[in-house]
C-alpha cells in the first residue's frame, strides 16, 4: 500500500501542477467586443459604429413598411408561407394583433437595436482621447439625430402605449412614457443634437445622406426630422421654423433628402421590400383602392403597376403590384423633400394661411401631371386634399396609417372582408410588459 | 503537457513493473457450451482474487494453469456466469453456460476506468446489444436505431430526409437553451454530433436560430442531419445509456444530457472470421396526407376561393387540362436502398484485430436525395506483455446526403410549402425542351426546385481512439494499474447548395451558390490509476483517480453568392458574395477520485467526486466540485432473502451531480458586422454577454429493486429517479428597448421524476420454439421550481400558433396558445404521457428467428402547422368537409381560428409502431466447406404505424434536436423501408 500511496502522491502532484499552469480563455474569436470599444475608441472605431448605426436602419425596414402600409390599407403582402399579414394585421376575423409577434417584436428590437448602438457611440466618442471635441461633437450629434428618428419610428406603431425613451443602462431602464411625453422627449434629443452638430467636425462618411454629410447637411436633416415631429406634435410655427432651417424647398427636387441605401457588396443589404412585378406566391400588391381612388392623369399611379393575372388570397386580391422601390439596390427615403413640401402645405393650412398651402400643393400637383386644385379653399377641404397628397406623394413609405390616426380618420380606410379591423395602435411587445 | 505525463507514466511503469508467480500450480482445461451445446468463443475464464485468466478459442476450448485450491469464474456475455473449485474440474470437462436472460453478470462501465457488474450495479444502465439495435430491420441511421430500446429515452426524428437527423433527450429536458443531447462516447472517443447548417435558410428566410437551439452551431431550422449519423451500426458491439447525473457524473462536463457508451467489435482468438453481407430495400413514402379536389360546387362554399381562382379552375376543366396528384409526384419516388459490409476479424492470444469495409447508398422518396456512407474500420488490439495492453480503433467515414429542400420557410420556396398551395389544376410540367412554367399558385415551382436544385452535405471523417491498460504493480490482495484513454475526432464537412438563376424564385438572386466549409477538431483524452485492494473474498476496494481533458475547435466558413453566372457554382462565378465564419473553440478540464467497495458481493458502496472547469465558463480559473455515490444492496447473495422464488433480489440507490457549461461566447457582448456602400459597421450583437455565467448543475437521485425469478428466466427492474438541475441556462428575454434581445442568464431551477419498469423474460423454451421478450415502460414529469427571470413564449410561433413557455411551477415542455376564449392557456405539453415497448425474439429450431419491436408513445403534443399551411394554401384534402359548428367548409373554418384559437395547431401526437420486425433464417449445414453459414432474412422499418396525428408523422421535429421539438412545418416526410438480407460467413 505504501508503494500506491507514492504512486497517487506523485500522479496528484504532476497533475496539480499541470492544471495550474494552463487554464484557457479563447475570448470572443468571432466578434470585437462592445468592452474594447467603450474605453479609448479610436476614430476608425468609432466610423465602424456610425456605419454600423446606419446600416442598422435598414435592419427589419421592409417590415416596418408592410405592417404600417397593410394597417394603412395602402398594400397587401401575400405569403405563402406567412398568413399573418392577411389575418393578424388586417383582423381578420376574431385576429387580435399580438404582443409575441414579428410585426411588432422585430421591428421593435431593430430600432431600438440602431438605439442602443448610438448610445454606444455616445459613450465611446465621450471616452475616447484620442479625437478633436468638434470631432465628439460630430459623432455625439449624429448619434441623437438618428436615435430620435428611430424613438419616432417606434412610437408610430406603438402610438398611445408609448415608447422607452431612457434607455442607456439595459440593466435599469427607463419607464415606459406615453406619446405626448415621447415626442416631447424626442423633440428635445433632436434639439440637443442640433447643438452638437453647430460647429462640429465630421470626421465620418455616410453612406446614403449624400450632400448632406457635413455638420450643415446633417442639421438641415435633424431640422428635417424635427419639422416632421412638430407636425405630429401640432406644434405648426415649429414645423415652419424647423422647415427654414432644414433642406426643404418648394422649388427643389422631390426626391432631395435622406436614405438607406442598399447594394451587393459583401456583407451588404438588398432591398427586400423590392419583389418583380407579376410575381406569384410571395407578393406585394397595391391595396385596390389605391388606383380606385387616384385622379385621372396622375402619374403616381406608376407607383402601382397593373399585373398580368390578377393576385388572391384569402378573400383579397388586387391587380396591381407596387413599383415604389424598383430593384433591390433601390433606396428607401429616410426624409425628402416631397415630404417638406407637404410638411409645409400642412403647417400652412393649419395656420390659416391656406394661398401659401395651395401654392405647396399645387407645386406637388403639377409635378405629378395634375392640374391645379380646384376645390374648396377651406381648411377642412385643404386638409383632405393634403391628406390626399401624402397618400399619394408618400406611397408605401410608412406614413398613410399614421397620417389617418393623426386626423382622427382610421375610420375612413377601407375594409375588405366582414369582421376585418383597422388597428389603432399595436400593443408593446411582451418582453416590455414586465 | 500530454507528452510530459506520458513519459511520467511510462517511468512509473517502468519503475513498478512487477512479476510474480504462484507455487504448486495444476492445470486445467475444457469446453465451454451454450445450453444447445454450441461452443461459446471468447468466454473468460479467470481466478478469482487474481488478474490471471485466459479466453476460450475458436472450439470453445481453454487451458490455464492455475494454483492448487483456487476458484474459477468463467463468464461470457450474454450467460450467466458460473463459479467453480478448480479441483473439481475434470480434465477436458464440459461445462455449459446458461443464457443470462436477466442481463445479471453483463459488465457495465461505472467509471472511466472502472467497470462492475449488472448484479451489483447501483444505477440502471440501458445496454442494446449488436443484434438488438442492427439486428431486426435496419433504421435509416445508427441514432434512429437506437429509438424505443432505451427505457426513459425520448427520441424523436427531426426529419424524414435522407441522412437523417435524430434528437436525443434521456430522462426529460435536462437543459432548456443548454444542450440536451446527451454525450457519444466511442471506444474512449467523445464524437462531435454538431449539427452544422447548409445555410439555405438565405433562400427559405427561415430563422437561422428560430428555434430554442442547442449545441447546433447554424441555423436549426435548416435541418442539419446528426453528425453521429456517420457511425456504422453494424461495426458496434454494444452500447450503454447512462442516463443521468448519478451514472454519468464521472464524464463531468458533457454528461448532464447523459452519456451514450459505444464499444465497436473486436476479434476474437481463434480462426479469422469473414462474414460478407448485402441488404438491398426499397424507400417509400410512410404516408400521404391527400389533396383536395376541386369541384364548382365545392369552390362556391368556398368563402376563401377568389373569383380569379375559380375562373383558373374553370378554364382549366373546359380546357381538359390534365389534374395531377403533386403530392404523390413529389414524394412518391421509391427510394432503391443497398447496404454491404464486409467485415474480418481474429486474433491469437497476443493481438486480435477487427477490420470492416461497408458502403450503404440510399435513394430518397423526393427524386434527387438521397444518402451514402461508405466507412473503414480497423480495430486492434496487443498484449505488449502480459501487464501492458494497448488498442487502437480507427475509424475513417466518407458520408454524403442530398436532403432537398423541405421544412419551415418564409419565402414559398421549399417543396412543402409551395405544395400547399398548388392546386390540382396546376401544370407545373416541364416543355418539350425541358423549361419548366412558373407556378402561379406559389412562389416555386417544386417539381422544377427538385429537378434543379442540389443540397448537399459531405462528410469525411477520421475518429481515431488509443488505448493503454498498464498493470503498474500486482500482488495477491492488491492490482494497480494505468488506464489511459483517448482520441480524436476530427472532420471535413463541405456543404453544396445551389439554386440555378432559371428556378422560379430566383428572380431576384439570379442564382445562388452556397458553399460551406466546416473543419472541426475534438480531442479528448482520460489518464486514470486504478487501484483493486482484496484484502480478502469478503472485501474488495477500486480506487481510482485521473486526470481528463476535452477540446473543440470548430470553424465553418459559409460562403454565399447570388447573381450566379449560369452553370456555375462556383462562389467567384458571381455577382455578389457573402461570406460568414463562425469558430467556436473550447477547453474543459477534470479532475476525478473513485473510490467503490464491494462487500462479500453483496453490498455495492460507491463514492466519487470531479472537479471541473470550462474555457467556456466566466471565471475560467475557477472548478466546480460535482459529487456522486451509490449504494446497492444484494439480498439473495446475503442470504436474506432465502429459498427458491428469488434468484436475484437487489436494492439500489445512487446520486450524483454533472454540469453543462455555457455556450460558447455566452460571457460576451459582440458586434455584428455589416457593410452599408462599403463602410464596414459594427452593430450591437442582440444578445447581451453575462461575464459572470455559471455552467447548470444537474443533481440526480435514482432507486430501484431489481430482481429476477425462475433461475434468471423472468427478471424485473424498477427505477424511480429524481433529477434536478439547478441554475438552468436560459437565454433570457430581455425588454428589447434595451437594445438586447436576449441575453444567456442561470434563471433557474427544474426538475425530472420518472419510473422505468422493466421486465425481461423467455416465457417459451423448448427444443423447438424459444421466445425470448422484453418489456419496458417509462414516464417522465418535468417541473420548473424555480424561474428568476419573466416567463415569456418560446420559439417562433407566438401563441397564435402555439408556443413553448418556461413558467414556475409548471411543466417544462408545456405548450401555451390561444384558447378560444380570449385569453391563453396551456394547449399541450411536447412530454409524453408514457412511453412502452417490447422486444421480442422467436426462434424455431435454432435456425429461423422471427424479430420485432412495437413502440407505443401516448401522448405529448406537436406544434403541427403543416395542416394550416395546406388549409391556408386551400389544398388540404378535408377542406371541403364539413363539420365544424359554424357550417363552413373545415379547411376555411379552421383559418378563422388563426389569432383566436390555437387548439387546432397543438395536436396529440401519440403512436404505436411496429419499428422494426425481421424474419430470418440460417444454413449452417452447407454443401461446400469454404462456407461456414448463410443467414437469409426480410425485414420491415416502420410499416405499421397507429395514430391520429394529422401529418406525415407524429415523429418530427422540424427545428431540430433542441428543448422545441416537436415542431411540424411541411417536413420531408417520414420513409418506411423494406429490406432482403444474406450474409455468408467464411
Amino acid at each position: 500500500m505504501k508503494n500506491n500511496i507514492a504512486i497517487y502522491t506523485v500522479f496528484l502532484l504532476s497533475t496539480g501542477l499541470i492544471f495550474s499552469s494552463c487554464k484557457k480563455d479563447y475570448g470572443d474569436l468571432n466578434h470585437a467586443t462592445v468592452e474594447s470599444f467603450t474605453s479609448n475608441a479610436t476614430s476608425s472605431e468609432l466610423n465602424n459604429l456610425v456605419s454600423g448605426t446606419e446600416s442598422g436602419l435598414r435592419n427589419n425596414l421592409a417590415l416596418y413598411l408592410d405592417v404600417v402600409g397593410i394597417i394603412g390599407r395602402e398594400m397587401y403582402h401575400f405569403s405563402a408561407s406567412e398568413p399573418r399579414y392577411v389575418t393578424d394585421l388586417l383582423g381578420a376575423n376574431d385576429a387580435t394583433l399580438s404582443n409575441s409577434n414579428f410585426y411588432i417584436t422585430n421591428t421593435w428590437a431593430s430600432r431600438y437595436a440602431v438605439v442602443k448602438n448610438c448610445n454606444i457611440l455616445i459613450e465611446a466618442a465621450s471616452n475616447s482621447k484620442l479625437i478633436t471635441s468638434a470631432q465628439k461633437n460630430g459623432y455625439i450629434g449624429f448619434a441623437r439625430t438618428i436615435k430620435a428618428y428611430q424613438l419616432l419610428m417606434c412610437l408610430n406603431q406603438t402610438d398611445s402605449n408609448g415608447i422607452r425613451i431612457d434607455v442607456s443602462d439595459p440593466n435599469n431602464l427607463g419607464p415606459i412614457v406615453g406619446y405626448d411625453d415621447a415626442l416631447t422627449a424626442i423633440a428635445s434629443l433632436l434639439d440637443s443634437a442640433k447643438t452638437d452638430l453647430s460647429g462640429a467636425d465630421i470626421a465620418f462618411t455616410l453612406a446614403g445622406f449624400g450632400n448632406f454629410g457635413d455638420a450643415a447637411g446633417l442639421t438641415q436633416v435633424n431640422r428635417a426630422l424635427a419639422a416632421r415631429v412638430a407636425v405630429y406634435r401640432q406644434h405648426w410655427d415649429d414645423a415652419l421654423t424647423d422647415l427654414s432651417a432644414s433642406f426643404f424647398s418648394l422649388t427643389g427636387n422631390f426626391n432631395m433628402g435622406v436614405f438607406d441605401v442598399y447594394g451587393t457588396g459583401s456583407g451588404d443589404q438588398l432591398n427586400t421590400f423590392f419583389i418583380p412585378q407579376n410575381q406569384t406566391g410571395e407578393i406585394r400588391l397595391a391595396h385596390p383602392s389605391y388606383a380606385a381612388d387616384i385622379e385621372a392623369n396622375d402619374d403616381r399611379i406608376g407607383k402601382a403597376t397593373l399585373r398580368t393575372a390578377v393576385a388572391s388570397l384569402n378573400g383579397l386580391s388586387s391587380d396591381r403590384d407596387i413599383w415604389v422601390y424598383t430593384s433591390s439596390t433601390a433606396p428607401i427615403p429616410i426624409i425628402r423633400n416631397e415630404e417638406l413640401i407637404l410638411i409645409y402645405a400642412e403647417a400652412e393650412i393649419q395656420k390659416n394661411d391656406l394661398a401659401d398651402a395651395v401654392t405647396a400643393l399645387n407645386t406637388i400637383r403639377k409635378a405629378h401631371n395634375l392640374p391645379d386644385y380646384s376645390g374648396i379653399v377651406s381648411q377642412a377641404a385643404l386638409i383632405t386634399e393634403m391628406l390626399n397628397e401624402r397618400r399619394y406623394s408618400l406611397f408605401c413609405e410608412g406614413h398613410r396609417w399614421v397620417d389617418m390616426r393623426r386626423y382622427n380618420l382610421l375610420s375612413q380606410l377601407p375594409v375588405d372582408r366582414a369582421g376585418d379591423d383597422v388597428w389603432t395602435e399595436f400593443p408593446l411587445p411582451v418582453s416590455e410588459q414586465q | 503537457m500530454g507528452k510530459l505525463f506520458l513519459r511520467l507514466a511510462g517511468l512509473i511503469c517502468i519503475i513498478a513493473l512487477p512479476c510474480f508467480a504462484f507455487s504448486q500450480t495444476k492445470t486445467v482445461s475444457g469446453k465451454i457450451t451454450d445450453a444447445k451445446g454450441m461452443p461459446v468463443v471468447g468466454a473468460s475464464i479467470t481466478i478469482k482474487q487474481s488478474n490471471q485468466g485466459t479466453l476460450t478459442d475458436a472450439d470453445g476450448k481453454f487451458k490455464l494453469n492455475v494454483p492448487a485450491g483456487a476458484t474459477l469464474v468463467i463468464g461470457s456475455a450474454g450467460y450467466r456466469s458460473q463459479t467453480f473449485k478448480a479441483d473439481d474440474i475434470a480434465a477436458d470437462a464440459q461445462i455449459k453456460l446458461e443464457e443470462d436472460v436477466a442481463h445479471l453478470d453483463e459488465v457495465v462501465v461505472t467509471g472511466l476506468a472502472t467497470a462492475v457488474k449488472r448484479r451489483n450495479l447501483a444505477n440502471a444502465v440501458a445496454t442494446i446489444s449488436s443484434k438488438e439495435l442492427s439486428g431486426v430491420a435496419p433504421a435509416q441511421t445508427f441514432d434512429a436505431a437506437l429509438e424505443g430500446k432505451i427505457p426513459g429515452a425520448y427520441i424523436n426524428a427531426n426529419t424524414g430526409a435522407p441522412g437523417g437527423g435524430i434528437s436525443v433527450k434521456l430522462r426529460g429536458v435536462t437543459s432548456v437553451y443548454g444542450n440536451t443531447q446527451p454525450l457519444y462516447v466511442v471506444d474512449g472517443v467523445f464524437v462531435d454530433n454538431t449539427g452544422t447548417s447548409a445555410g439555405v435558410n438565405v433562400v427559405t428566410s427561415a430563422l437561422a436560430n428560430g428555434a430554442i437551439t442547442s449545441n447546433n452551431a447554424g441555423g436549426t431550422q435548416d435541418n442539419p442531419s446528426s453528425r453521429i449519423a456517420d457511425l456504422r451500426a453494424e461495426d458496434i458491439e454494444s452500447i450503454e445509456i447512462l442516463k443521468g447525473a448519478s451514472a454519468a457524473a464521472v464524464y463531468g462536463s458533457k454528461a448532464a444530457g447523459g452519456v451514450v457508451i459505444i464499444t465497436t467489435k473486436r476479434g476474437k482468438e481463434g480462426k479469422t472470421k469473414v462474414t460478407l453481407s448485402q441488404d438491398l430495400g426499397q424507400i417509400s413514402v410512410r404516408k400521404l396526407l391527400g389533396v383536395r379536389h376541386y369541384t364548382d360546387a365545392n369552390l362556391a362554399k368556398d368563402p376563401a376561393a377568389s373569383p380569379s381562382f375559380v375562373a383558373a379552375f374553370q378554364a382549366a376543366e373546359a380546357a381538359h387540362l390534365p389534374f395531377h396528384d403533386y403530392e404523390k409526384e413529389v414524394w412518391g419516388n421509391k427510394g432503391f436502398a443497398r447496404n454491404t459490409v464486409l467485415s474480418v476479424s481474429g486474433g491469437n492470444a497476443k493481438t486480435n484485430f477487427y477490420f470492416s469495409a461497408s458502403q450503404k447508398d440510399e435513394g430518397g422518396i423526393m427524386k434527387n436525395t438521397g444518402y451514402r456512407n461508405s466507412s473503414l474500420r480497423l480495430n486492434l488490439e496487443h498484449h505488449l506483455t502480459d501487464n501492458i495492453k494497448i488498442g487502437v480503433s480507427t475509424n475513417y467515414i466518407n458520408s454524403s446526403a442530398d436532403r432537398g429542400l423541405t421544412g419551415n420557410d418564409n419565402a414559398g420556396v421549399t417543396v412543402g410549402i409551395a405544395l400547399s398551395s398548388t392546386p390540382e389544376f396546376a401544370q407545373l410540367h416541364p416543355d418539350a425542351s425541358g423549361n419548366y412554367p412558373n407556378n402561379p399558385y406559389a412562389a416555386s415551382n417544386p417539381l422544377q426546385t427538385i429537378a434543379l436544385m442540389t443540397n448537399n452535405e459531405s462528410v469525411n471523417r477520421f475518429i481515431t481512439g488509443l488505448n493503454l491498460e498498464a498493470a503498474l504493480q500486482k500482488s495477491r490482495t492488491s492490482v494497480t494499474k494505468l488506464i489511459g484513454k483517448g482520441g480524436i475526432d476530427f472532420y471535413n464537412l463541405e456543404t453544396n447548395a445551389i439554386f440555378p438563376g432559371v428556378l422560379q424564385f430566383q428572380a431576384v438572386n439570379k442564382g445562388t451558390s452556397i458553399q460551406g466549409f466546416t473543419k472541426n477538431l475534438n480531442t479528448n483524452y482520460i489518464l486514470s490509476l486504478v487501484n483493486i485492494f482484496t484484502p480478502s473474498d469478503k472485501l474488495s476496494l477500486t480506487t481510482s483517480a485521473g486526470l481528463t481533458q476535452e477540446t473543440g475547435d470548430y470553424n465553418n466558413l459559409l460562403n454565399v453568392a447570388t447573381q450566379v453566372i449560369a452553370g456555375q457554382s462556383n462562389v467567384n462565378q458571381a455577382g455578389a458574395l457573402n461570406a460568414l465564419q463562425t469558430r467556436i473553440k473550447y477547453q474543459n478540464e477534470g479532475l476525478f477520485v473513485q473510490e467503490e467497495a464491494s462487500i462479500i458481493d453483496a453490498l455495492m458502496l460507491t463514492a466519487g467526486v470531479r472537479f471541473d472547469r470550462s474555457s467556456n465558463n466566466g471565471d475560467v480559473a475557477k472548478y466546480y466540485a460535482y459529487p456522486k455515490a451509490g449504494i446497492s444492496w444484494n439480498l439473495t447473495k446475503m442470504n436474506i432473502l432465502k429459498g427458491d422464488l428469488f434468484d436475484n433480489f437487489k436494492l439500489r440507490a445512487a446520486y450524483g451531480e454533472a454540469n453543462n457549461v455555457p455556450a460558447y461566447g455566452s460571457k460576451f457582448t459582440a458586434f455584428n458586422i455589416s457593410n452599408i456602400a462599403g463602410n464596414p459597421g459594427l452593430i450591437v450583437n442582440p444578445q447581451q454577454g453575462q461575464p459572470d455565467i455559471k455552467p447548470e448543475r444537474q443533481r440526480e437521485f435514482e432507486a430501484g429493486i431489481d430482481f429476477s425469478l425462475f433461475r434468471g428466466k423472468l427478471g424485473f427492474e424498477f427505477t424511480y429517479y429524481d433529477k434536478t438541475i439547478n441554475d438552468f441556462l436560459m437565454q433570457a428575454s430581455l425588454p428589447s428597448s434595451s437594445g438586447f434581445t436576449s441575453a444567456w442568464v442561470n434563471a433557474g431551477n427544474l426538475r425530472n421524476r420518472g419510473v422505468e419498469l422493466g421486465m425481461n423474460a423467455r416465457p417459451v423454451e423448448s427444443k423447438t420454439v424459444t421466445w425470448t421478450t422484453s418489456v419496458n415502460f417509462w414516464l417522465n414529469r418535468s417541473l420548473v421550481t424555480k424561474l428568476t427571470i419573466p416567463s415569456v413564449p418560446q420559439g417562433s410561433f407566438g401563441y397564435v400558433l402555439g408556443s413553448f413557455q418556461i413558467q414556475q411551477g409548471k411543466s417544462a415542455t408545456q405548450i401555451l396558445g390561444l384558447d378560444g376564449t380570449g385569453g391563453v392557456s396551456k394547449l399541450g405539453d411536447a412530454e409524453p404521457t408514457f412511453q412502452m415497448s417490447t422486444y421480442n425474439e422467436i426462434t424455431f429450431f435454432n435456425k429461423l428467428s422471427l424479430r420485432f419491436l412495437l413502440h407505443w408513445k401516448k401522448g405529448g403534443q406537436n406544434i403541427n402547422l403543416t395542416n394550416l399551411e395546406n388549409d391556408f394554401g386551400g389544398t388540404s384534402a378535408d377542406y371541403d368537409n364539413v363539420t365544424n359548428k359554424a357550417g363552413l367548409p373545415d379547411g376555411f373554418y379552421r383559418i378563422t381560428q388563426v389569432g383566436s384559437d390555437a387548439h387546432e395547431f397543438v395536436q396529440t401526437s401519440s403512436y404505436l409502431r411496429l419499428r422494426e420486425i425481421g424474419l430470418y433464417y440460417s444454413f449452417t449445414k452447407l454443401p461446400v466447406s469454404y462456407v461456414k453459414a448463410i443467414r437469409i432474412g426480410v425485414s420491415l422499418n416502420n410499416f405499421l404505424t397507429v395514430t391520429k396525428y394529422k401529418s406525415y408523422d407524429p415523429e418530427v421535429s422540424n427545428f431540430g434536436t433542441g428543448f422545441s421539438s416537436g415542431v411540424d412545418v411541411d417536413p420531408y416526410p417520414a420513409t418506411k423501408r423494406a429490406d432482403f438480407h444474406i450474409s455468408f460467413d467464411f
